[in-house]
């Protein structure tokens, strides 16, 4: 197992050297640079765009551009965002984006599986019920409307509805203003917690309708297995036989998910999050996407691309933790 | 020893208290707005009161604290408030007035402007500015090669050189032209920058650090302690993605006719909001102050404005910039190709047919909801110089502005005096060689732009043209135009007060004269005398001689139809009424971008 685990660990270097070369191709295909909305300024003449040019290597061909680049991320030099002259990692995480991706990547993957586990099961132990088709309904629903559209339409609601701003609360960001520059208190907590629910639902119940078919059918494949009617023979309860044999069972495909979820959820969100004004890494991310900064990109690609691998084999480890009966060469 | 020591310590706590006060009393040379004084522009505001917190917002969060090397608005809103120059834009008007030097004077041969500056007047931290802050903003920044400076290209005169700053005293400079350039005073309102602060980053002061490094200074990671200004405002604090705080300058030269110091607003509160519904919602939710908004959110916001105690402004200023369309007149010429086509987009018959098909009242109504203006010309309709302002000159009677009606007929029939028919039946006018003519117009992914397009090819199709509209990447049109690709493309530029800012774009040898590059090899004399125009509007100071050579100059664009102006929308705000002289936002005070707030000028009724 360890030895599987090192192996997969080193394959994640070349892989991450082809992701690099094939985004490095794919930036370069985009048609303009960085520089292309610089050249629609009447004020900037045809010398500072030469200039600006050769500053930020653009005038080399591709290949000495990827060279120029890899070679310094080897030596640990990811480069100078174009936009903030700040290196690429300090632009990616300024600030408290990162604490705040991570936050709410956490929390929204820990919400998810609060609410979509306990309705998973409810749905398979009441299949085809009423309460299955309406759980299964909203479920659905927080699947198919787009984020962004829920996002605004929740906010919509609080403002326009239910008038919060009477009530001295705000919609959106973090905090209301008069947190802003104030230590921290008890007041401050919650207002954070006002105004990070929206996100819990929104990112959240995009997430659950995934996992609620997930367990619901992971647990009905279980339930008609012979040893549970072998339980149920013996004469436990159907509560027991559920709970404690068969949901234990059930539930070891959705563990793998886990690490294949994360990814997700650190970059997934970056609608939702330009919309509520959630400061994120994907945010700062789709930022450097929209100007071309290239150094950004690539080191955004290089970042996501490692959580992506982790995510994979944290999956992978997952899998063999919870059933014995595999195990890894 | 213990009472030496608590006597010690308040003194100290006193001249730490006096430090951060500013000044004893108004300097004797303060800037005084004339705010509330009968015959200026600033006759109908308010005198208000000290206090309170200003709550805006942005859409897009500051890259940097360096004036200097950023290039876009989202920076320059907060550097701008840190940092001011020897002149300014009048924020009503949009004239050249004076800042931070309380008088200029131009020789009488128009070659050495002297600057006198504000004696008595210091930084944020204390430190007392001189000409030394001048020259190095100047000759050590704005001039310095090393740095990626967005002001310098400004500053270029028209041989190709810069004017040269010398330091007469401590509180006199001059420049030193080489020819009369009267651009070059817009050009000299370059924000000053604190010399003991920023001269150890500069390589060629101090050869310790890299050159390039002034690029890298004063970043978002630099605390906020180290900046220090002479605007009205310093940034205090910045959370990314979410807020800047600013608070005012202790030693702002800004006073009130009544001698209170400016800013009115203790704070402004910057909240970075990313989409504009959200931006409109937290408006109506009371936490910001005022909106920028769309034409789409007035009958949202008009029937709670009474309730909620704020008032929505709709003016018909239209806001700065053009839209056009652009007919490739240089079509064909990269690939060798379409020779006939290029010969009747260079007829400007073929051009005037055009323009008659642009149903600019149905842009206005149907894409901008009513709240927008018809464009003509080249100059902005804000700057001083737009044939139709009074501030230098003017104005100039409707009959003088030139425009060609919406008239299909008139177009129709022009296009029959020019062989363009429907040669073979199809329903489509052909090439006067009975060739098929098809056009296509490209735009990028902007609403308002696909709006108008939509309506241009059903008014192109009406008359029996071939013109095909699609939708293509930001980058891929830019390239079309610079690329001499494409038949017509639907696009805009910003513009500013100053005419002569357009000059790359409407000399017959500029980077985005890009209706005709071939211009430069081969201008006719319309593009001749339309480079003439801008060499002698910007070769006088007179600012009356130079209003008349600009009226001819945008005349003679309005009728060359190279780049075909469309509808630009007109400035709108609201606001809640308890932020007062608000009501005097315009579109001329957003050098920086945002709400045309005159944030130093307005104060908090509540407070009154």
């Amino acid at each position: 197992m360890l030895t599987y685990m090192i192996r997969r660990t080193l394959y994640m270097i070349p892989l991450l050297l082809i992701v690099s070369l094939i985004s490095f191709s794919l930036i370069k295909l985009m048609p303009g640079d960085y520089l292309t909305t610089a050249r629609m300024n009447p004020q900037i003449t045809e010398q500072t765009l030469q200039q600006q040019i050769e500053r930020f290597g653009l005038d080399r061909p591709f290949l000495v551009q990827y060279w120029f680049w890899l070679k310094n991320v080897l030596q640990g030099d990811f480069g100078t965002s174009f936009d903030t002259r700040m290196p690429v990692f300090k632009t990616l995480f300024f600030g408290s984006r990162l604490m705040w991706t991570v936050i709410i990547a956490m929390t929204t993957l820990v919400l998810t599986w609060i609410f979509a586990i306990p309705i998973g099961i409810y749905s398979a132990t009441h299949q085809y019920k009423p309460s299955d088709h309406v759980v299964t309904f909203f479920g659905f629903l927080g699947l198919s409307i787009p984020n962004f559209f829920f996002a605004l339409v929740l906010m919509w609601m609080l403002v326009v509805i239910f008038h919060v701003g009477d009530r001295g609360l705000g919609v959106a960001g973090l905090l209301d203003s008069r947190f802003f520059d104030s230590p921290f208190s008890w007041a401050k907590f919650v207002n954070y917690i006002w105004h990070l629910w929206p996100v819990w639902v929104v990112i959240g119940t995009a997430n659950m309708a995934g996992l609620i078919r997930l367990m619901r059918g992971s647990l009905l494949d279980t339930l008609s297995l012979p040893y549970v009617q072998t339980a149920r023979s013996k004469g436990l309860t159907e509560r027991v036989v559920t709970y404690k044999h068969a949901v234990r069972n059930a539930i070891n495909p959705l563990v793998t998910t886990l690490g294949l979820s994360l990814p997700g959820l650190v970059n997934g969100g970056v609608i939702t999050a330009i919309v509520l004004n959630i400061p994120t890494v994907g945010r700062a991310y789709f930022s450097a996407l929209q100007r071309q900064d290239e150094p950004v990109i690539m080191g955004g690609l290089l970042f996501f691309s490692l959580f992506l691998l982790i995510g994979n084999v944290i999956a992978d480890f997952l899998l063999a933790w919870v059933d014995p009966r595999i195990r890894y060469d | 020893m213990k009472k030496a020591l608590i006597l010690a310590g308040l003194v100290f706590a006193f001249s730490l208290a006096a430090l951060a006060q500013g000044y004893d009393a108004m300097p004797a040379d303060a800037l005084v707005f004339p705010i509330g004084v009968a015959g200026t522009v600033y006759e109908d505001m308010d005198l208000g009161v000290r206090g309170g917190t200003l709550n805006v917002s942005n859409i897009e969060d500051p890259r940097g604290w360096n004036n200097h090397t950023a290039h876009e608005t989202s920076t320059t809103w907060f550097t701008y408030r840190m940092h001011r120059g020897l002149v300014n834009l009048d924020h009503i008007s949009g004239a050249v007035v004076v800042d931070f030097a309380k008088a200029y004077e131009i020789s009488d041969d128009g070659l050495v402007i002297t600057f006198h500056l504000r004696e008595g007047i210091k930084w944020s931290d204390g430190t007392p500015i001189t000409a030394d802050d001048v020259l190095f903003s100047y000759n050590d920044v704005v001039l310095n090669e090393d740095v990626d400076c967005n002001s310098r290209d400004g500053q270029i005169l028209p041989d190709g050189t810069f004017p040269l700053l010398e330091k007469v005293d401590d509180y006199t400079v001059t420049f030193t032209l080489s020819t009369i350039y009267r651009p070059i005073l817009n050009a000299l309102s370059f924000n000053l920058m604190p010399k003991h602060k920023l001269a150890e980053y500069v390589h060629k002061l101090n050869p310790d650090v890299p050159a390039g490094t002034f690029n890298e200074t004063w970043t978002l990671d630099t605390p906020l302690t180290e900046l220090v200004g002479n605007g009205p405002y310093i940034v205090t604090d910045y959370q990314v993605n979410v807020s800047v705080t600013m608070e005012r300058n202790p030693y702002y030269y800004g006073y009130d006719p009544a001698g209170t110091q400016l800013p009115y607003y203790d704070k402004v509160q910057t909240t970075i909001v990313a989409n504009q519904d959200v931006s409109m919602l937290k408006f109506r939710n009371g936490e910001i102050d005022v909106y920028g908004l769309r034409p789409e959110d007035i009958p949202i916001l008009l029937p709670e404005a009474d309730a909620k105690d704020y008032s929505v402004m709709i003016t018909d200023l239209a806001r700065y910039g053009t839209t056009w369309i652009m007919i490739n007149q240089d079509i064909g010429i990269p690939d060798g190709t379409d020779a006939e086509k290029r010969e009747l987009y260079r007829n400007v018959e073929f051009r005037e047919a055009l323009a008659h098909l642009l149903d600019k009242d149905t842009m206005v109504q149907n894409v901008l909801n009513g709240l927008g203006t018809a464009q003509w010309g080249p100059v902005s309709v804000p700057s001083p110089f737009y044939a139709g302002r009074d501030v230098y000159g003017g104005p100039i009677t409707e009959n003088n502005a030139v425009w060609f009606e919406y008239d299909p007929t008139l177009a129709a029939s022009k296009l029959d005096a020019l062989g363009v028919v429907d040669a073979d039946g199809d329903g489509w006018r052909d090439l006067p060689s009975g060739a098929p003519l098809t056009m296509e117009m490209n735009t990028n992914d902007n609403t308002i732009r696909i709006a108008y397009c939509l309506i241009m090819q059903d008014d192109f199709r009406a008359v029996g043209l071939n013109c095909n509209f699609q939708v293509v990447d930001f980058n891929t049109l830019v390239g079309q135009l610079f690329g001499s690709t494409g038949d017509i493309i639907m696009l805009g530029l910003t513009g500013g007060d100053e005419p002569n800012s357009g000059k790359n774009v409407y000399s017959s040898c500029g980077s985005l004269h890009a209706y005709r590059y071939s211009a430069c090899e081969e201008p006719d004399e319309v593009d001749l005398r339309i480079d003439e125009l801008l060499d002698l509007g910007a070769n006088t100071f007179d600012l009356d001689a130079a209003f008349g050579y600009y009226t001819e100059y945008q005349q003679l664009l309005a009728h060359q139809l190279g780049y075909v102006y469309l509808c630009q929308p007109t400035f709108q705000y609201s606001y809640y009424n308890k932020v007062g002289n608000a009501f005097m936002a315009s579109p001329t005070s957003t050098p920086a971008g945002n709400n045309g707030l005159l944030t130093e000028l307005c104060f908090d009724k509540t407070l009154l």
